[in-house]
């Protein structure tokens, strides 16, 4: 066997050809890579995916790959959807703050212009 | 077929095969929106959705398909970034908020340090000679510049310009990837 194999082809037990599709993304020495995107998706569709999209975009696919299967493994029930959920919940409680703290600012000023008035009466 | 006269649930149907009575897919693809399953099958596949189900206790099954038809969507709306480019756009938001929400803060320190000096400096008016009362005015514009001055760089910062660290698809990713712990620092 051709020790030179990508993490793929070494997971998949298969001769690694010049043109595999996996081998610049699942470098050998990184198996849990391969194994993790897999697992999610499986060997044919990552294949299916990458083969569909321009050569300069496949690096930047891969990763997202691997970040979406590495949060389905952690957690199978949401996935990346509970980091996202997360975000939103924090975008809304710093919204809530920022008008809070908006209003407190346009009160003061009221008051401050108001002072000023009764100072000159 | 699962029984007289019901129809093969969505999946089965796409599958070309006979839907069980204890089929796995069924309570979750109706047949009357194929385009749910059509969209996991493309993204996961069949087989993958049916591991993954059956790896879940069933009160948990439901939230699981629903955000994989989000996931699987995402993917085939931006096929590069899938659902880490809504993350990625997410977090931006969080971090434009943020800085908003620190020159609001700031704003309303100005304000508040602004009222104290007038009002001591009411009341300490009538027995400061005018040497006093120049000093103390001078000292009252410095502390009220140098307030403006971090008022107008946190504004410089929530308007972008001066260099702050958005979060791209790409540093998201390696930041996830090389310490899995810092997954919290998206949402705290």
């Amino acid at each position: 066997m051709n020790p030179k194999r990508c993490a793929a082809c070494r997971y998949l037990r298969r001769r690694c050809p010049k043109d595999c599709v996996f081998s610049p993304y699942f470098p050998p020495n990184n198996p849990e890579k391969f194994a993790c995107v897999h697992r999610i998706y499986g060997a044919g569709n990552v294949s299916k995916m990458l083969q569909q999209l321009p050569v300069q975009t496949r690096a930047e696919v891969v990763e997202s790959l691997c970040f979406e299967a590495t949060c389905r493994i952690e957690d199978p029930v949401y996935g990346c959807v509970g980091i996202i959920s997360l975000l939103q919940t924090q975008i809304q409680k710093t919204e809530n703050l920022l008008a809070r703290t908006q209003a407190e600012i346009a009160v003061a000023q009221t008051k401050h212009s108001q002072n000023q008035h009764s100072e000159f009466m | 077929m699962r029984g007289p006269g019901s129809s093969p649930c969505a999946s089965c149907k796409l599958l070309r095969r006979r839907c069980a009575k204890e089929c796995i897919f069924a309570p979750y693809f109706p047949p009357d929106d194929p385009h749910k399953f059509a969209i996991v099958h493309k993204v996961f596949g069949a087989s993958n959705v049916s591991k993954m189900l059956q790896e879940l206790p069933v009160h948990q099954r439901a939230d699981a398909v629903n955000s994989l038809v989000f996931e699987a969507n995402a993917r085939v709306r931006d096929p590069v970034y899938g659902c880490v480019g809504a993350i990625s756009y997410l977090q931006n938001q969080v971090t434009q908020l943020q800085m908003q929400l620190a020159v609001a803060q700031t704003e309303i320190l100005c304000i508040q340090m602004q009222h104290e000096p007038t009002l001591q400096s009411h009341h300490e008016v009538f027995e400061l000679d005018q040497d006093d009362k120049a000093h103390l005015l001078h000292s009252n514009n410095n502390s009220i510049n140098n307030c403006n001055n971090n008022y107008n760089l946190a504004y410089a910062m929530s308007s972008g310009q001066l260099n702050s660290n958005f979060a791209s698809p790409s540093s998201i990713i390696q930041m996830q990837m090389q310490d899995p712990l810092k997954q919290e620092s998206l949402w705290t």
